[in-house]
C-alpha cells in the first residue's frame, strides 16, 4: 500500500468513523440515560435520509430540507417518547427489544408506503460539490470533509451540553441516581422525553448529512443499526467518549479491512468487537 | 407429571390432537402440510430459544448462528450425490454444533446483561458474513441438497422424507421430543440449578455451584436443539443459504417467544403458532402487511405482559 492511497484510506476511514459517532451517540445516550434499548435506532436514520431527499426533490435547496427534516425527526421523537416508550421505563430489556422490533417493521412499512422500494439518491448540494486536490494525481471530494466537520461539530456541542449545561447536568444526575433527581423536583419524565428526543434526532442528522453519500434504499437502517451496536458495545455502553473512540476504530478498521482483505472485511468489526470484550467485558470506557 | 399446569396441559392436549390429524386432513394440500410442517421446526428451534432466554437467563440475539449451522453442517458432511441415513447424520450434525457451541459458550459467558446479547449478536453476524463472502459454500446463494436422507433404523424404514406428510410428522416428533426433554431437564436438580442461578446467581454460588459449568452446559444443550431444527428446515427446502442465521431470524424467534410467554416452553409453541398465523393472514390481506405485524407487536407488548400463556392462565388458573 503507497502512502498516499493508506492516507486516503485512512482520511476515509476517519470521515465514515465520525458518521457511526453521530448514529451511535444518540442510540449510547438514551440506553445511557433511561436505559432503552432502542433497535429501532437505524429506522431514524432510514427516517431523516427519506425525509431529505423528499424535502429536496419539493424545495431544491439542501440546507433547508436538511433543517426540516431535523425538526421532523424531533417532533417525531417526542410522539414516540411519549406514546410508547413511555410506557416502557418499568419493563425488563426484552419488552424493549420486542416493542422496538415492532417498530421496525412499522418504519419499513411506512417507508414503503410513502416513498416505493426505489433506491434513491440526493445531490451534493452546488456549493460544496467540488473536490479539494490531495496530491498530483488524486483529490477528495468537499462534502465528505464537510460532513466530517459537521460531525466534529456536532460532537463538540453534545459534550458542551453534556457537561457544562444545566441539562447536561439533571442528564447525569438522571443517569447515576434518578429516584433522586425526582426528589429534588425535578421533572425526569419531560427530561427523558427530550433525551430520546435527541436521540432520534441525532440518528435522523447522520441520516440527512449521509443522504449525498450513499444511496437510500430500504434496509438502510438495519445494516447500520449492527454497525452502532458494534461501537457502543466497544466504546462501552452508555458512554459518549467510548462511542466516539469506538467510532472512529470501527470506522478505520472496517474501511482498511475492505482493501487490505476484501472476502474477510464484514468479518473483521465483529471480530475485534469480540477480541475487545474478551479483554474488556464492559467495553473499553465502561461506567 | 412433568406438566404441571391446567393450562398447559389443556393447550398441549388441544395442540397435538390437532396437529396428529392435520395431514389426514390435508391429504391433498400440500402446499399447507409444508407450511404447517415449517411452523412446527420454527417451534422447536424457538421452544430452544425460550429454554435459554427465558428459563436459563441467557438472552441471545445470536441464537439463529445454530440454526444456520445445523443446516450447512449437515450439507458439508454428506456426500453430494449419495443418501446417507438421517438419523447418523443428524447425530453428527448435533454433536459438531455441541462442540462449537461449547467454544462459543466459553467465549459469551463471559459477558453478562445488556453485553451478553450484543456479543451473541456480534458472533452469529461474524459467522453470517463468513457464510455469505465464502466462496467454497456458496456465498449468498447457499447450498444445495440433492439427495434427501433416508431414514431406516435397522433396515426399517417407516418414512420417506420426500412425501410431505411423513416430513410432517417427522417434524412433529421433534417438537414432542424437544418438549418433553426440556420439561426433564427443568425438573432434574440441573434444571432447578440452572433456574436458581438465573435468579439469583450470588447465592447459587454461595452454595457452591459453579453456575458458569451449569451456564455452559445448558448453552450447549439449546444450541443443540436449535441446529436440529436447522437441519430440519434444511432438509424440508431442500437449501441452506446466510439468511437462515441472519440477526432478523433470531430476532424473530425472540419475538415469537415472547409472544408466547417468555419460559413456558409450551408458550413457544403457541407464539410461534400466533405469529406465523398472523404474518399469513397479514400477507395475503395486503402488500403493506409489515405495519399490520409491527402495530401487532407493538399492541401486543403493552397489552399482554406475560404473553399468550400467561393470558391463557390467568383465565384457566385457579
Amino acid at each position: 500500500m503507497s502512502t498516499e492511497l493508506f492516507f486516503v484510506q485512512l482520511i476515509n476511514g476517519l470521515q465514515y468513523g465520525l458518521l457511526l459517532f453521530l448514529i451511535a451517540s444518540g442510540l449510547t445516550l438514551v440506553f445511557g440515560v433511561m436505559g432503552i434499548l432502542n433497535l429501532a435506532h437505524g429506522s431514524m436514520y432510514m427516517v431523516g435520509a427519506y425525509l431529505v431527499w423528499y424535502f429536496v426533490a419539493v424545495t431544491g435547496s439542501f440546507t433547508v430540507s436538511a433543517i426540516l427534516s431535523a425538526v421532523i425527526a424531533l417532533g417525531l421523537g417526542i410522539l414516540i417518547e411519549r406514546v410508547l416508550i413511555q410506557r416502557l421505563y418499568n419493563r425488563n430489556h426484552l419488552d424493549q427489544v420486542l416493542l422496538t422490533i415492532g417498530m421496525i417493521f412499522v418504519f419499513n412499512s411506512l417507508q414503503s408506503i410513502l416513498w416505493g422500494n426505489d433506491p434513491y439518491g440526493v445531490a451534493v448540494p452546488e456549493a460544496l460539490s467540488g473536490s479539494v486536490p490531495f496530491t498530483d494525481n488524486s483529490s477528495y471530494p468537499v462534502y465528505r470533509i464537510f460532513a466530517a466537520l459537521i460531525c466534529i461539530a456536532i460532537a463538540a456541542a453534545l459534550y458542551f451540553m453534556v457537561s457544562k449545561t444545566r441539562l447536561g447536568m439533571l442528564i447525569r444526575a438522571g443517569e447515576s441516581n434518578r429516584e433522586m433527581v425526582e426528589a429534588l423536583g425535578v421533572n425526569i419524565k419531560s427530561l427523558y422525553t427530550i433525551v430520546f428526543a435527541i436521540g432520534v434526532m441525532l440518528a435522523a442528522i447522520s441520516g440527512i448529512i449521509a443522504a449525498p453519500m450513499r444511496s437510500i434504499v430500504p434496509g438502510m437502517g438495519e445494516s447500520v443499526l449492527i454497525t452502532c451496536f458494534v461501537v457502543v458495545v466497544i466504546g462501552g455502553m452508555g458512554s459518549i467518549k467510548g462511542a466516539f473512540v469506538g467510532a472512529l476504530l470501527v470506522g478505520v478498521i472496517s474501511t482498511f479491512a475492505a482493501v487490505l482483505m476484501p472476502t474477510m472485511s464484514n468479518m473483521v468489526i465483529y471480530l475485534f468487537m469480540i477480541l475487545v470484550l474478551l479483554v474488556k467485558p464492559q467495553g473499553l470506557f465502561a461506567k | 407429571m412433568i406438566f404441571e399446569k391446567r393450562t398447559e396441559r389443556i393447550v398441549l392436549a388441544i395442540f397435538f390432537v390437532i396437529a396428529l390429524c392435520i395431514p389426514l386432513f390435508l391429504e391433498d394440500n400440500s402446499f399447507f402440510v409444508g407450511k404447517v410442517t415449517t411452523i412446527l421446526i420454527l417451534a422447536v428451534f424457538v421452544m430452544s430459544l425460550d429454554f435459554l432466554v427465558g428459563r436459563v437467563g441467557l438472552v441471545t440475539l445470536g441464537h439463529a448462528l445454530f440454526y444456520g449451522l445445523g443446516g450447512y453442517l449437515f450439507v458439508i458432511l454428506t456426500p453430494e450425490y449419495e443418501a446417507v441415513n438421517f438419523w447418523v447424520y443428524a447425530i453428527y450434525v448435533m454433536g459438531i454444533s455441541a462442540l462449537v457451541a461449547l467454544v462459543v459458550g466459553v467465549v459469551v459467558l463471559r459477558t453478562s446483561g445488556i453485553y451478553f446479547i450484543m456479543i451473541t449478536l456480534a458472533i452469529s453476524q461474524m459467522v453470517y458474513y463468513f457464510f455469505f463472502d465464502s466462496l467454497e459454500f456458496g456465498g449468498s446463494d447457499g447450498l444445495f441438497i440433492f439427495m434427501k436422507p433416508d431414514t431406516s433404523i435397522f433396515g426399517l424404514s417407516f418414512l420417506d422424507l420426500d412425501n410431505p406428510s411423513h416430513f410432517y410428522y417427522l417434524s412433529l416428533l421433534a417438537v414432542l421430543i424437544t418438549l418433553v426433554a426440556i420439561k426433564i431437564i427443568l425438573r432434574s436438580r440441573f434444571g432447578r440449578i440452572v433456574e436458581a442461578s438465573r435468579l439469583n446467581p450470588e447465592r447459587t454460588e454461595a452454595l457452591g455451584y459453579n453456575i458458569f459449568a451449569f451456564r455452559l452446559i445448558s448453552y450447549i444443550i439449546g444450541s443443540t436443539l436449535a441446529a436440529y431444527a436447522g437441519l430440519l428446515f434444511a432438509l424440508q427446502y431442500g437449501y441452506v443459504n446466510p439468511q437462515f442465521m441472519t440477526w432478523e431470524m433470531s430476532g424473530t424467534a425472540l419475538v415469537m417467544s415472547i409472544l408466547g410467554g417468555m419460559g413456558t416452553i409450551y408458550g413457544a409453541i403457541l407464539g410461534t403458532i400466533t405469529y406465523e398465523g398472523l404474518l399469513y393472514i397479514f400477507e395475503h390481506l395486503s402488500d403493506d402487511w409489515m405495519l399490520f405485524m409491527g402495530g401487532s407487536i407493538i399492541l401486543m407488548v403493552l397489552l399482554l405482559r406475560k404473553g399468550l400463556a400467561g393470558y391463557l392462565e390467568k383465565l384457566l388458573e385457579k
